[in-house]
């Protein structure tokens, strides 16, 4: 069974240590702005990790099919001899968690790092986790279910 | 090709509005690992001795190390080295956020800043570039207003801010830095520098990333110091945040209380970290890359110290607008600390300028004729309130405060003189030398800026915690064996104190990841690890002690050219008498010639003027600060 990256923007202190491990991770330089991985940290005190959900709505706008849906990890992951860094999947992805990498002109996006992902590993409070379906689903509908008590509260 | 460092320095003399870009030379570089030291040699070789702080010709170095902006959990920092205009010393005041890390990624490793422009600017910084910007429409305003101003301005949310308030403009000579709204480069007054200069704020921000030589190797160091962080001894740090630490030292007796003059504090519980996590916390947050996340948010939602959210407070603060000054009310310090963020105010000098007046006006060396009216007895919270305003804004008897403790103990005369708990000007911060720590007695004598707990090292690790910190397998006897007499145990033990925290210093590390030993913090080898695979230097331990002792004989040089010697490495008097009371009663400060003299004797230096030998200098390949005298 496959597993989801999953947040808790409750434990997250906005150290970017996500951002950091992934630039590492990929590109073998400490560097955010080349991160899959993103931490909004606003003021006052707001630190919300967000992380792509592999739902794959870029999947159809990709006109030269470089993006797939990795088959051990469900991860949608970018092919860079396919990639023609047009930019559609930057363009139609809601949750802005796709960017057009400068250096390779090419998409970026999370691919799970094959099924061991480096910001989970490494967050140090527990605020990203890599988790089991089941366990994942519960709790996103948590996090769902306590945005919406927060409003009517 | 660099690997590790950005590589670059960047110069800006707001006289003539020139901006240059200079290539950092490797060599000269590695001789100081960077950050602190090569700032130190910097300012040695550039800034004479005897420049008023507050002139154009004086310079101020903004600066970062390797471990800056990287995955080591420690590099959040940044440090601003300067001459003070609070003490006249050397000073390098160190700042986390998100400031340092973003330089560079904007590519700069340094900032020289010299001149004075002829009316308010901002620098900005932004991904190799940098220009000087009119700040007219920020001159006046607060540095959340200023932030909130110049992130609009430049359409960024991610910019990161560093900014003087009101307090640096008017020239208050404990005026903070303050970057990313609640972090401050607080001591020794860079604030009241930046004002003279017409430098409102500067402003970086980039999307350069840190080059690894090695990322193989140095991912396996990032990830044993993430393992070894997890046996981290002193815990209290991450889970409670520095405001832990009040009922602890209350219950030692080593928490200053009421100017010093006692060192427990009756009323701790309303004033402690329980009491805050219970009812004032919002969450806790870090600087970039901390592991630790030992910063606190608070506010205070309705009253008359109402607070928006902001950063704090630290245990400095609390101790310092608390107990120190007999306050125990947790709101009014929550408002204390945050009329200090937004004014830009150092906490510590803010606080203890408070005490020695509240002690004076107790002793009837101040009056309601020189206080504007206001009753400065022990513990009145709003009168402290007040008090922040009144020196950030100069007003009335804030003008007075605004001096800090020396310039005004100078002022009242030498009754006053029992009250002025400072050493070279900088006030004394939340350490008590006589029950926490004797070695902290030596630094506070000797330390490059004055008074100091944490600059280069927080010394009740060694005869509170007796920590290691990894200096024991650097070959340094631990605790130093050869030395049989305790006072002189403790003078010689300090060069270990104060090169093990010089190499933090010098890496850019917070010092907080330093204290513990092999296996549960990151100690010297750890870090030679890091920066070798960082860089791709074979860098050892010895070498990153080596580089700590040049850049801290160097900054003693520094001082020795304003003519700092021996004979201003003393504490107040307070530190001979004995604590009054309470669980350390009794405790006082003694034999401090002893050891200061085994000290001077392990750093080889002169034993009467307390300088560097020439054989030192010349050991350290820095004959460039031979003193001919």
């Amino acid at each position: 069974m496959s597993k989801l990256l999953t947040v808790d923007p409750s434990l997250c202190t906005g150290c970017h240590r996500c951002e950091m491990w992934c630039s590492m991770t990929k590109y073998g330089e400490v560097n955010p702005s080349r991160s899959n991985v993103y931490v909004i940290r606003r003021e006052p005190a707001v630190d919300v990790p967000i992380v792509c959900m592999q739902c794959g709505l870029c999947l159809s706008a990709c006109p030269t099919g470089a993006l797939t849906r990795e088959g051990s990890t469900d991860a949608v992951t970018v092919d860079a001899n396919l990639c023609a860094g047009c930019g559609t999947c930057v363009n139609v992805c809601p949750y802005g968690v796709l960017r057009f990498d400068e250096e390779t002109n090419l998409a970026a996006k999370c691919d799970l790092c094959g099924g061991d992902p480096a910001c989970a590993n490494h967050c140090p409070q527990g605020a990203i986790r890599y988790e089991e379906i089941n366990k994942a689903a519960a709790r996103r509908r948590e996090l769902w279910a306590m945005a919406f008590a927060s409003k009517v509260r | 090709m660099w690997y590790g460092y950005a590589g670059k320095l960047l110069r800006v003399d707001l006289t003539n509005g020139e901006i240059k870009m200079e290539e950092l030379d490797k060599n000269e570089l590695r001789k100081y690992i960077g950050c602190v030291g090569y700032a130190a040699k910097l300012l040695y070789k550039e800034m004479p001795g005897g420049i008023d702080p507050l002139a154009p010709e004086a310079k101020v170095v903004l600066a970062t190390g390797p471990i800056t902006g990287t995955l080591s959990p420690s590099g959040g920092s940044y440090e601003v080295c300067y001459k003070s205009p609070l003490s006249g010393t050397w000073n390098q005041a160190r700042s986390g956020g998100a400031f340092g890390p973003k330089l560079k990624y904007a590519g700069f490793d340094f900032v020289v800043i010299e001149g004075k422009a002829a009316e308010p600017v901002y620098l900005y910084i932004n991904d190799g570039k940098a220009e000087i910007r009119p700040a007219k429409h920020l001159w006046g305003l607060n540095v959340e207003e200023t932030t909130d101003a110049l992130i609009k301005e430049l359409d960024d949310p991610e910019v990161s801010v560093a900014a003087i308030g009101q307090a640096g403009e008017n020239g208050v000579l404990y005026a903070a830095l303050i970057n990313d709204r609640g972090r401050a480069a607080g001591r020794g007054g860079i604030g009241a520098v930046f004002g003279s200069k017409n430098l409102k704020a500067v402003t970086v921000n980039g999307n350069g990333g840190i080059k690894v030589a090695k990322p193989k190797d140095f991912m396996d160091a990032v990830s044993k110091a993430e393992q070894w962080l997890k046996n981290y001894l002193l815990a209290g740090i991450p889970t409670m945040g520095t405001i832990g630490l009040v009922s602890l030292h209350d219950s030692l007796g080593i928490l200053p209380t009421k100017n010093f003059q006692t060192a427990h504090f009756e009323k701790a519980d309303e004033i402690s970290g329980e009491k805050f996590n219970r009812e004032y916390n919002i969450k806790k947050r870090a600087c970039y890359g901390c592991t630790f996340a030992c910063g606190r948010y608070s506010s205070v939602n309705n009253g008359s110290f109402y607070t928006p959210p902001m950063e704090g407070p630290e245990y400095e603060t609390v101790d310092m607008l608390g107990a120190n000054c007999g306050v125990h009310d947790m709101e009014a310090i929550i408002r204390g600390n945050f009329l200090c963020n937004v004014y830009g105010l150092d906490t510590v000098s803010t606080g203890m300028s408070i005490a020695f007046a509240m002690e004076c006006y107790e002793k009837g060396l101040l009056t309601e004729k020189d206080t504007d009216g206001l009753s400065l007895h022990w513990g009145n919270a709003e009168v402290m309130v007040q008090l922040v305003e009144k020196i950030a804004n100069k007003e009335g008897f804030g003008e007075f405060l605004a001096q800090g403790v020396k310039r005004m103990a100078e002022k009242l005369g030498p009754d006053s003189e029992e009250a002025a708990i400072h050493v070279k000007g900088l006030e004394l911060p939340a350490h008590e030398p006589r029950s926490e720590s004797k070695v902290l007695a030596v630094q506070y004598a000797t330390s490059p800026r004055g008074a100091c707990h944490m600059h280069p090292n927080w010394p009740a690790t060694w005869d509170f915690g007796q920590l290691d910190c990894g200096m024991k397998e650097l070959g340094v006897p631990w605790p130093p064996t050869e030395v049989p007499d305790e006072s002189a145990k403790k003078g010689t033990a300090y060069r270990y104190v104060a090169l093990q925290g010089e190499i933090s210093e010098n890496l850019g590390a917070c010092i907080f990841y330093s204290w513990g030993s092999e296996g549960n913090c990151i100690t010297p080898q750890l870090y030679a690890e890091m920066v070798s695979a960082l860089t791709g230097w074979d860098v050892t331990a010895e070498e990153l002690l080596t580089a700590a002792d040049r850049s801290w004989n160097l900054k003693r040089c520094f001082n020795a050219r304003e003519g700092f010697t021996r004979k201003d490495d003393k504490l107040p008097k307070r530190f001979s008498q004995a604590i009054p009371d309470g669980p350390s009663e009794g405790g006082k400060v003694e034999n401090l010639d002893v050891m200061l003299d085994a000290y001077y004797e392990a750093m080889n230096w002169d034993k009467e003027t307390g300088l560097p030998k020439p054989e030192k200098l010349k050991e350290l390949g820095m004959d460039f600060a031979i003193i001919n005298n």
